[in-house]
């Protein structure tokens, strides 16, 4: 098996979600069967990958789905295909999260931006086994209301779980909490005994999350976080993503606080 | 039954050799200008082939992990087994290295194999470069593991140490030409070997190193010595291509005949190295990222791979257009 070749996957379905993010419904011809947390090379046929956790069910291998940020050469030339479509898949790739660390615990979800996608995934886990986990409590900060994704899912996931949404920046319809996402944190009554907390997004946002939740009151080894850096190869060989020793696409994504607090330079 | 150490008469030994050219192709150190190159070995140039001396201008890897490869599409297929001739220490020292990195879960067939089917015959060093400083990093001017046979030039031939069955293989036929070592060129080798140590270790004495390097390093995180080496840098990445143990790779993905899938060096020496979609990276300044080199070499890959990413070649202090000297680096670290 060459490591470095895709299996060819077909996009089946666009779905729009913001002006600069679209999800993007791939269907392998092998299923590809994956832990929530680990990620995916999604390949763009002569043009190039870039690692992406899907943020569809683990336990459904055979329909994939990405939310992707036009944000650079690769994607701005995946945000211009269209259904139907040829890509590539390889992997899956990384540690993923443990969901028996979860087990008996109430699990906070701190999010940011395109975190969502592995937060989905994440949720999708939690919620396929609801009991086994106490209180699922998410906590998510868009920079402005048009930047919220997976809009169309927000009612029914508010009936599933205890959810609050934040933007940076509000305009004249929004509602809702203006602040950075650590100022929903202050708002939730925890219970730090049996609570875990995730953090998911950009680095600045991980950051002030981690370093907010350490203020709460959380113990590292109980703040789990999903790592990103550049990556090429995803298997651990290239490098591009270590953070001192470890690398990110095969010790984590996902890692403790615990792990990396006294390592150098580990937000970007 | 072979013996662990033989004497070959060195005509001898080049009629052993044309005899491997037809199972091998050859490749080895010749003179050019500039220095010694690994080239490709024929009848017309087994003569020339550079025993002595030390290491030569490219590191194995130029030949085992191409600079550009096709990883998806055609990767470097031998066409005959390679047999790499005139390998110095510091240069075995470099491969367990790339067997971890390219190997594991996700190991790289067509680069193992490669790896797996090179016949490898070291030489001791003669005469250390002024670059040379193996001994700072914990080697030896002269191979002690690693190796198929090792060669040591004597009076008008060579000893030839056996490393391994497919060594002691390629011995096989050639039993005529095999003769016991004499007593006095064993004691030759002894003296000769300890005074080429003696004189790498004497050359690098201006570089007192205090202590041992992997510590040293990690534990100067920040220090003055880093924005004081790394002025002359110009990011050309010469380090990095020039070393036996760099492995970092970009990938790219082109349209050639089909969609291939490329695999280039890269160095993290380059400001855009870890550079992601967003326009974000880890170490935008140069001197983070000449720290960086500094902490791979001397932290990292040892807590990847257990064992130091330099073996004291000195490639990248030879290759360096900013004259960085490595040895000066470590030393003002050891002193600040």
């Amino acid at each position: 098996m060459n490591p470095y070749a895709s299996v060819k996957a077909k996009i089946e379905k666009i779905i729009p979600e913001t002006s600069g993010i679209k999800t993007f419904v791939v269907r392998p011809e092998k299923p590809f069967s994956f832990k929530c947390g680990q990620f995916a090379e999604l390949l763009v046929p002569g043009v190039g990958e870039g690692p992406f956790a899907p943020s569809s069910p683990y336990y459904q291998p055979e329909l994939l789905e990405f939310t992707i940020q036009n944000a650079g050469y690769m994607t701005s030339r995946l945000h211009a295909m269209k259904e139907g479509d040829a890509v590539g898949v390889r992997g899956p790739y990384g540690n993923g999260f443990s969901l028996e660390q979860f087990h008996g615990h109430d699990v906070l979800l701190v999010i940011g931006g395109v975190g969502f996608p592995p937060a989905r995934a994440l949720l999708h886990g939690l919620l396929h086994d609801r009991n086994k986990f106490g209180r699922v409590i998410m906590c998510y900060g868009a920079r402005s209301p048009e930047d919220i994704v997976y809009k169309y899912q927000i009612d029914d996931l508010k009936k599933k779980i205890e959810f609050s949404v934040t933007v940076d920046k509000a305009n004249g319809s929004w509602n809702g909490n203006v602040g950075v996402v650590t100022t929903l944190i202050d708002k939730i009554k925890l219970d730090l005994a049996k609570t875990m907390a995730v953090v998911i997004g950009p680095p600045i946002m991980m950051k002030f999350g981690t370093l907010k939740l350490m203020e709460t009151g959380f113990k590292p080894d109980k703040i789990i976080l999903s790592m990103e850096r550049k990556m090429y190869c995803g298997i651990g060989q290239c490098r591009h993503c270590m953070i001192d020793h470890y690398f990110i696409c095969k010790d984590g994504p996902v890692f403790s606080y615990a792990q990396l607090q006294d390592l150098q330079d580990i937000w970007e | 039954m072979v013996a662990e150490k033989y004497y070959i008469d060195k005509s001898q030994w080049e009629s052993i050799a044309r005899d491997w050219l037809k199972q091998h192709e050859i490749i080895a150190p010749q003179q050019e200008t500039g220095g010694l190159f690994f080239q490709p070995v024929h009848r017309g140039n087994l003569h020339s082939v550079v025993y002595h001396l030390a290491r030569s201008v490219q590191p194995l890897k130029t030949f085992l992990l191409p600079p550009l490869e096709e990883v998806v599409g055609h990767p470097v297929e031998m066409k005959k087994p390679w047999l790499f001739l005139g390998v110095k220490a510091c240069d075995l020292q470099a491969l367990p290295i790339l067997a971890q990195a390219f190997g594991g879960d996700f190991a790289d067939a067509a680069f193992q194999k490669r790896l797996q089917d090179s016949v490898i015959i070291s030489c001791d060093c003669t005469e250390p470069w002024d670059t040379c400083f193996c001994t700072m990093v914990g080697g030896k001017p002269y191979p002690e593991k690693g190796y198929d046979l090792n060669l040591i030039r004597v009076s008008d031939g060579f000893v030839v140490e056996v490393g391994s069955l497919r060594g002691k293989g390629l011995l096989e036929g050639h039993e005529s030409m095999l003769k016991d070592v004499l007593k006095e060129d064993k004691m030759n080798i002894e003296q000769s070997r300890s005074e080429i140590e003696k004189r790498v270790i004497a050359q690098n004495a201006k570089y007192p190193v205090k202590g041992i390097l992997r510590e040293l390093v990690g534990s100067r995180w920040e220090s003055p010595a880093w924005s004081e080496h790394a002025k002359t840098c110009v990011e050309c990445g010469a380090c990095n291509h020039a070393c036996p143990t760099c492995h970092c790779y970009f990938l790219d993905d082109v349209t050639r005949k089909a969609f291939v899938k490329l695999r280039g060096w890269d160095s993290c020496m380059y400001s855009g190295y870890a550079v992601t979609a967003g326009g974000g990276t880890p170490r935008p300044a140069l001197v983070e990222r000449f720290r960086n080199r500094y902490f791979c070499k001397f932290k990292y890959l040892p807590e990847n791979y257990g064992q130091l990413g330099c073996t004291g070649c000195g490639r990248c202090i030879e290759g360096c257009q900013g004259q960085i000297d490595m040895r000066s680096t470590l030393k003002d670290l050891s002193g600040s």
